[in-house]
């Protein structure tokens, strides 16, 4: 019995009254939450925006084939490339939040390492988890969107100059499945999210 | 006038009709939800087509040497997804086909019992609001056998897919809409027209 309350007590500890390193760690990881859906939604609007590119860019190149071109096809195709520069800038600043929130998770361990030498503290802040495989798991999700944003940039650079209706398609599925955005990713976040008590055990 | 043989089948084909009324509501619904499934399907059998028809050193994603690996896992994991997806749908309508078949051969077992005691006068006769027996048992075969043809065909569609054989995937939806018949699905609806006074009478009474 008297075990039991006792485990009650340190969970409360641990998951609503948390302070200092613990703290942080718990806002970091519900940053990186709140980044990774603000992503999607970027990622699922400059999807359709693409979408627009490339059918306009098609449908013109077709028509230069045939006839003359229209006239306001052009400053239309300009005006959809600029919003998917604009949301393009959009994910750039999400990633570079991520980095930031990695460094501040490095600093954290940088912190322990000063404290309680380079073995760390002993009990774990949360459940199980030391802060070097935060640090990991941070490094980890933040690669995979850095590889994201730099295939982005080439297809953003590219798609509106592509005649080819195959690269097109390319193009567009590898903005809408995100290739180096793997399915892992969403579990690490979920694993990041349960150690840290966001989500219940 | 009415034996106790021509009721108790009357009350079984009054609850199948009932049944047949219900299936064709989820049959409908269920299908309506595997076009946009099909659809999608179709899309991205597109998107592997493309990605094979390209070659990926020649352009400027050239210096993702793993791209192309990791895109084609994306696009069959989507499609794995989907024919999930579909599959749950083609278990439903299995279902609706299960029951139609059921509710038919129970009927039919049914009048075969009674056989004896039903004449050719009680079998064929009919009123202003009810049809005769042999043609409501007659009418319950014909739905059974539509929704059993219908669900083989579809199924054989999706069980006929293969991830190597991708022209197929995107041919798919083509070929899932080409069995909609729309005169086999009005006469499950005529049908039911027919036999709706039926359906409202109230046996037994």
């Amino acid at each position: 019995m008297e075990g039991e309350s006792r485990d009650v007590t340190s969970f409360n500890r641990k998951c609503s009254a948390v302070t200092g390193s613990a703290r942080k760690i718990r806002d970091n990881m519900a940053d990186w939450h709140n980044l990774m859906l603000k992503w999607d939604k970027l990622n699922e609007d400059g999807f359709s925006v693409a979408s627009n590119v490339v059918n306009l860019r098609l449908s013109q190149s077709s028509q230069l084939s045939s006839s003359s071109a229209p006239p306001g096809g052009a400053a239309e195709l300009q005006d959809q490339c600029c919003k998917l520069q604009h949301i393009f800038d959009k994910m750039v600043g999400v990633v570079t939040r991520m980095e930031n929130l990695m460094t501040s998770q490095r600093g954290l361990r940088d912190l322990e390492e000063f404290q309680f030498g380079p073995e760390g503290r002993q009990c774990p802040l949360f459940h199980t988890w030391d802060t070097k495989e935060f640090v990991g798991a941070c490094h980890f999700l933040w690669e995979s969107f850095v590889q994201e944003v730099k295939l982005k940039q080439i297809i953003l650079q590219e798609v509106a100059h592509t005649i080819s209706a195959d690269l097109c398609a390319v193009y567009l599925s590898c903005w809408l499945h995100q290739p180096f955005n793997p399915a892992h990713n969403r579990h690490m976040l979920e694993a990041l999210l349960l150690e840290t008590g966001h989500r219940p055990l | 006038m009415s034996t106790p043989a021509v009721s108790s089948v009357h009350q079984a084909l009054q609850k199948s009709f009932k049944n047949l009324e219900n299936c064709q509501k989820v049959w409908k619904s269920a299908l309506t939800e595997c076009s946009p499934l099909l659809e999608s399907l179709g899309n991205l059998a597109e998107q592997s087509k493309a990605l094979s028809n390209v070659q990926l050193s020649d352009t400027p994603l050239r210096v993702f040497p793993d791209l192309e690996d990791r895109l084609r896992f994306k696009l069959l994991q989507a499609m794995d997804t989907v024919l999930g997806k579909l599959n749950d749908k083609l278990s439903s309508l299995q279902s609706v086909r299960d029951t139609i078949s059921s509710h038919a051969s129970g009927v039919l077992q049914l009048y075969e019992l009674h056989a004896d005691s039903l004449d050719l006068l009680a079998v064929t006769e009919r009123s202003a609001t009810t049809p005769s027996i042999a043609d409501m048992l007659g009418w319950l075969q014909d739905a059974e056998r539509h929704y059993r043809q219908q669900f083989l065909r579809r199924k054989a569609v999706l069980q006929m897919l293969r991830v190597d054989n991708l022209s197929l995937v995107e041919s798919a939806p083509q070929r899932w809409k080409s069995l909609e018949s729309a005169s086999a699905e009005d006469c499950i609806t005529d049908i039911l027209c027919k036999v709706s006074f039926f359906m409202e009478s109230e046996l037994g009474k």
